[in-house]
């Protein structure tokens, strides 16, 4: 029971003890509040962003195994650490821009900042991933709001973050919607994904729109 | 060497456009267009002011190139146009890019060669499902010539491309043989 529910509680006793008639209205809202408070959408756990080190192994296991996770990606689910290590050792680590999503400083995910090739350094992509049992609590979104001032505050230059989302992950384009990214069109048949070629919503977010 | 050709009938003179190769001894000739002011404002290179330069950079650049093609009229290179293909997981799509000298603008010379190409790209590059384009906001020239040919415009990419020093917003066109 939280304070308001308590106070009106509280408010209801003394009056019915005092023979006072509540207020209907306070009786609506008393029953408002409890309703609420049954129904409340979970909020939010606390995320920070961290570098990777290699005894975070079992937690990138945690979604790098799971096809759940993988299904979008262009890699196939791992089924040895070994290989996961590899990953972080000769990937993750000398990365310009990669860091894990934690929860109480354990990795649930990651996300990366990608500048583009070439002379085209005031463009970067973002991708990130998600462990199966945390999807759904606006955790991406939060990790993608980190990364965006982050990315804008660290890497000289940078004008224009982006990111593509297969046509058929609309769970990802909503993240990327909630984030504040903006959907600039679909460009077709733009990669190559396990042996499919797909279509692609690409999104931007604008040093310019962060103001 | 290859060569596609189209005849164009405009005003009782009809004008054939081909494709082929670029030879070294094209040197004069890809100088009208790598040198002409009205051009290179559109394309990412400065414009050339000798031919030396010019030679450098079709022995550097132009006959190395994977795909790319001289622009004929009546077998007299007018412009270039090129097909440069993606690597790993984006080897199903391939940029189109093109220039033509000034003075042949507004003929319809440039979308004749799109067509040659779209009509020929696909058999030479196995796996390519996508030719995009991607034409600066301003260059309306630009745009004509590829909606022309079939391209279908999918949206602006903003703050794209650096161009001339400039962080440019850019149209994304793009031409899908199965869909187009």
């Amino acid at each position: 029971m939280n304070d308001d529910l308590r106070t009106l509680v509280s408010y209801i006793i003394y009056c019915y003890s005092h023979n006072h008639r509540p207020n209907q209205f306070i009786i609506y809202q008393l029953s408002e509040m409890n309703h609420d408070e049954k129904h409340q959408k979970p909020k939010t756990p606390t995320i920070t962003l961290r570098k990777f080190t290699l005894s975070d192994v079992d937690a990138f296991m945690s979604w790098a195994a799971d096809p759940r996770v993988t299904r979008f990606q262009r890699r196939d689910p791992y089924s040895d650490p070994a290989d996961a290590l590899a990953y972080i050792t000769t990937h993750i680590l000398p990365h310009p821009w990669y860091r894990a999503i934690c929860i109480d400083n354990t990795p649930v995910g990651s996300i990366s900042v990608k500048p583009a090739p070439g002379e085209d350094r005031h463009r970067a992509s973002i991708g990130y991933r998600l462990a199966y049992d945390y999807w759904g609590k606006g955790i991406a979104t939060e990790a993608l709001k980190l990364t965006i001032k982050a990315a804008f505050e660290e890497l000289d230059h940078l004008e224009r973050l982006e990111a593509i989302a297969d046509v058929d992950n609309p769970a990802s384009q909503r993240v990327l919607e909630k984030a504040g990214f903006k959907e600039e069109g679909i460009l077709r048949k733009y990669v190559r994904l396990k042996g499919e070629t797909r279509d692609m919503v690409m999104f931007s977010f604008l040093l310019s729109d962060a103001v | 060497m290859d060569e596609q050709t189209t005849e164009i009938n405009r005003s009782r003179q009809p004008l054939t456009v081909t494709l082929r190769e670029f030879e070294l001894t094209d040197v004069d000739d890809y100088f009208v267009w790598a040198s002409d002011d009205r051009v290179s404002p559109w394309w990412r290179w400065d414009t050339f002011t000798n031919k030396e330069d010019v030679l450098t950079f079709m022995e550097e650049t132009v006959l190395p190139h994977p795909w790319m093609r001289a622009i004929c009229l009546d077998g007299r290179p007018v412009g270039a146009i090129s097909v440069t293909r993606r690597t790993a997981e984006h080897q199903c799509r391939a940029e189109l890019g093109y220039v033509i000298a000034s003075q042949y603008w507004g003929r319809g010379i440039t979308t004749e060669a799109v067509k040659l190409v779209l009509g020929t790209i696909f058999g030479d590059m196995e796996g390519l499902e996508r030719l995009e384009a991607l034409v600066l906001v301003q260059n309306v020239g630009s745009q004509k010539v590829l909606e022309k040919a079939g391209f279908t415009k999918e949206g602006i990419l903003k703050k794209y491309l650096i161009h001339k020093g400039k962080i440019s917003d850019m149209v994304m066109y793009s031409f899908i043989p199965s869909e187009n």
